[in-house]
């Protein structure tokens, strides 16, 4: 557990009904919409090819309409012949949204619309229907577990020291839109109040899994549990319960305060967008106030699958990548 | 670790893991038979389910394709008939939208007639399908993804089930093997024609997936075997922080017996995984031959291991009970006797010094000591079986089944902690290494 300036990669999984995307090679910041969509409800199953009299592979030939797009009711999608011609339109306003082997069209109604935001600084590396993912620099800390949406804001710290545990008193609506570093400790009351002010997200040292479980519901686990629904942000940086922040680990919180920030939950990570020098921290011992029942050493909760593979590690690739960022978290952080 | 294919010395030495984790994702038609099926395959090859689908699922395309998006499966495994082609190629079409773009992208392995793998082959575009005639070669072929990068590789569960069958086969006896690891649990039970059913759960074990038990089985069911009152939060706290710390052996008497509350929920919940799978629980929880291995034979004492097992699996009949310690020898730990009186009942306890005669209480839960590790021969009170005392003698266990606790702090952590003093359980009752 060190705080390291270097290059990283953050996945940003899409949910389906992506609109629009970052391209491979754009410069993003963090906080940019990186990939828009539509959420969709029920699907219609519409005959394509066979009302065509096509074969399924000639149909992509005839869309009229771009798969993803939106459509209004009466679109025609497809088209054959001139004088006697045959069409497809579409039944419902929506999203064209599959085409099946057989040539058969799925056409779903829009209910909602989503946004991704970037996590990092940097370069977009790759990017499909499924995932962006950004390279980029920063000063990153990588915590043991994240739960809630991807956060972005202005790093704040909540506490005076490393042992202190964040009070839910210091917590107001002037905090909106920030990462607030909260010491040793955060309780249920503080991540919910926090919420309720417009916080991004919370970091701290431990955070107690009855709390977790009061916020994010009894299914939660150690290795986190990153989502995109509209929820508190929480980054637990050493464990669980309380965890007083070794000074090599407070001590670049101080330095980088005021800097831009984003947790992205799906790898348990904070990064900080600064160029300030805070040193190449010495990993700290693990100097924390859990409740352990065995030797400590420095392994990562989800390493359980990591143990033997180590090649995604390697690429640093989350357990679970998917998130959206809250527009009220991003929305209202500076950006500096 | 070592394992061991007879009772007493090691016969084997290799390295074992569960290598990496294999996320599955089930889809199966609309016969309960194929859900069952489907599950068995799962269980067997030691598989992280992720999602399930059915054909007739209620989820929408889109929920299905988004619900297969999340998951991540590596493999997804399909099991239906001719009936559910239809709505199985629909949700082939739900994976194509939902994991088209995923890298690498998911193996299809069907356990289908060959009309249907045919079909479904053809809306399997872009995606890799196999079709298994026999659910062992689908087994056998998941365990080859999960050893993919090692070839030379041992994975810990066919360890487990070569374990087992050994033992059968040894004893002519049905064995059931019960591996508790950092993350896993596994249930094989293996008769002496070398047939076995396997289940191997992942994650559920006493570190890495400590949570997931707490999950499963609530909190309360953990913490109703802690001989000592503790509080929730406190609880939850340990077995979170157990879940993000590497393995090793436990060092307080406070983490054995933390260990020892996770490992029963865990052997409970594969045994009704194991049920849910249509798996014969009953011939489990009645053989003749029981094998301990991995952290739950790694207690300081082997009345740990012989508790956690009673009150895990809740045998129904005679047993002997082996443990064997990933990096220790097998031995022969101890005699279950399971009686169910209504009113105190005598036992006769026969062996070749002489005979005995034990009187059995309801409720009751004790060891009959005998002298080390000879043949007996049990008959009364319902009972009837024989097997070798191994070193704590003969447990006989009238507490009832199911085994119920008291729900009452005042009166359960009393009998909870009984059972252990019965058992010298209690980390300071070190009569055995």
């Amino acid at each position: 557990m060190t705080w390291r300036r270097e290059r990283w990669s953050a996945d940003h999984s899409l949910p389906i009904g992506v609109t629009k995307r970052a391209q491979v090679g754009e410069l993003v910041r963090a906080g940019d919409i990186i990939a828009a969509g539509a959420t969709l409800a029920g699907a219609l199953r519409i005959p394509g090819a066979r009302r065509l009299g096509l074969s399924p592979s000639d149909l992509n030939r005839e869309l009229r309409a771009r798969v993803g797009s939106d459509v209004v009711a009466g679109t025609v999608l497809a088209r054959v012949g001139r004088r006697f011609a045959r069409s497809v339109t579409a039944p419902i306003d929506g999203r064209l949204l599959h085409v099946t082997v057989d040539g058969d069209l799925y056409i779903a109604p829009i209910v909602d619309r989503w946004t991704v935001r970037a996590t990092l600084d940097g370069v977009v590396s790759r990017s499909d229907d499924a995932i962006v993912e950004i390279e980029g620099d920063a000063w990153c800390f990588q915590g043991a577990a994240a739960y809630g949406p991807d956060a972005i804001g202005e790093l704040t710290l909540g506490v005076d020291g490393p042992n202190a545990d964040l009070a839910a008193a210091r917590i107001d609506v002037r905090l909106g839109g920030r990462i607030i570093v909260g010491g040793a400790r955060v309780s249920a009351e503080v991540i919910t109040r926090a919420h309720a002010c417009g916080a991004a997200g919370l970091v701290a040292g431990g955070v107690p899994p009855a709390g977790l479980r009061v916020v994010y519901g009894d299914a939660v686990t150690a290795s986190g549990s990153p989502s995109r629904d509209d929820r508190p942000t929480v980054l637990c940086l050493m464990g669980f319960g309380s965890g007083a922040l070794p000074q090599a680990v407070y001590e670049p919180f101080a330095a980088l305060a005021g800097a831009r920030a984003a947790i992205h939950t799906a790898s348990a990570r904070l990064f900080v967008f600064s160029t300030a020098d805070i040193g190449q921290s010495e990993t700290p011992s693990p100097e924390v106030g859990l409740t352990e029942d065995r030797p400590a050493t420095d392994v990562p909760v989800e390493s359980a699958d990591a143990e033997t593979d180590e090649t995604d590690r390697e690429h640093e690739e989350p357990a679970q990548t998917e998130e959206e960022l809250t527009p009220s978290a991003s929305d209202g952080s500076p950006r500096g | 670790m070592t394992v061991s294919t007879g009772t007493e010395a090691p016969v084997e030495r290799a390295r074992v893991t569960l290598d990496r984790s294999l996320r599955v994702a089930l889809v199966h038609g609309r016969e309960e038979a194929s859900r069952l099926a489907v599950a068995q395959l799962a269980l067997a090859s030691g598989g992280q389910i992720v999602a399930r689908l059915r054909a007739n699922d209620p989820r929408s395309f889109v929920e299905a394709a988004q619900a297969l998006r999340d998951a991540k499966p590596d493999v997804v495994v399909i099991h239906g008939g001719p009936k559910d082609e239809r709505a199985l190629c629909e949700l082939l079409e739900a994976l194509r939208l939902g994991c088209g773009a995923q890298r690498p992208m998911p193996r299809i392995l069907g356990l289908v007639e060959t009309s249907v793998a045919h079909a479904l082959r053809l809306r399997a575009d872009p995606f890799e399908f196999e079709r298994f005639a026999a659910a062992s070669e689908m087994v056998d072929a998941l365990r080859a993804v999960r050893r993919a990068r090692n070839d030379d590789l041992a994975l810990r569960d066919t360890v487990i089930e070569d374990a087992a069958r050994a033992l059968a086969t040894t004893n002519g006896t049905t064995a059931l093997a019960v591996d508790v690891t950092e993350r896993s649990t596994s249930l094989v039970l293996a008769r002496p024609d070398g047939r076995i059913e396997a289940a191997h759960l992942v994650p559920l074990g006493l570190g890495m997936g400590a949570d997931h038990v707490v999950v499963r089985a609530s909190l309360d069911n953990v913490r109703r075997w802690l001989p000592w009152p503790i509080d929730a939060p406190a609880l939850l706290e340990r077995v979170f922080n157990r879940s993000r710390l590497s393995g090793g052996p436990a060092t307080t008497e406070a983490a054995v017996l933390l260990e020892m509350a996770l490992a029963r929920e865990a052997i409970s919940h594969a045994l009704r995984d194991a049920a849910d799978a249509a798996l014969d629980v009953p011939a489990m929880r009645s053989a003749q031959s029981i094998l301990i291995t991995g952290q739950a034979a790694s207690f300081p004492t082997a009345g740990q291991s012989l508790l956690v097992l009673v009150d895990g699996l809740e045998p129904s009949a005679v047993s002997t009970v082996f443990r064997e310690p990933d990096e220790g020898r097998a031995q022969r730990i101890g005699m279950v006797v399971t009686v169910t009186p209504r009113r105190t009942a005598k036992i006769r306890i026969v062996r070749a010094s002489g005979r005995s005669v034990a009187q059995v209480a309801p409720g009751s839960f004790g060891l009959v000591e005998i002298g080390s590790d000879v043949e007996v021969a049990v008959d009364g009170a319902g009972v009837r079986g024989h097997g070798r005392s191994g070193e704590l003698g003969i447990l006989i266990d009238a507490r009832g089944r199911p085994l119920r606790l008291p729900e009452r702090d005042g009166e359960r952590i009393p009998a909870v902690a009984r059972w252990h003093t019965a058992l010298q359980a209690a980390a300071d009752d070190r009569r055995s290494t």
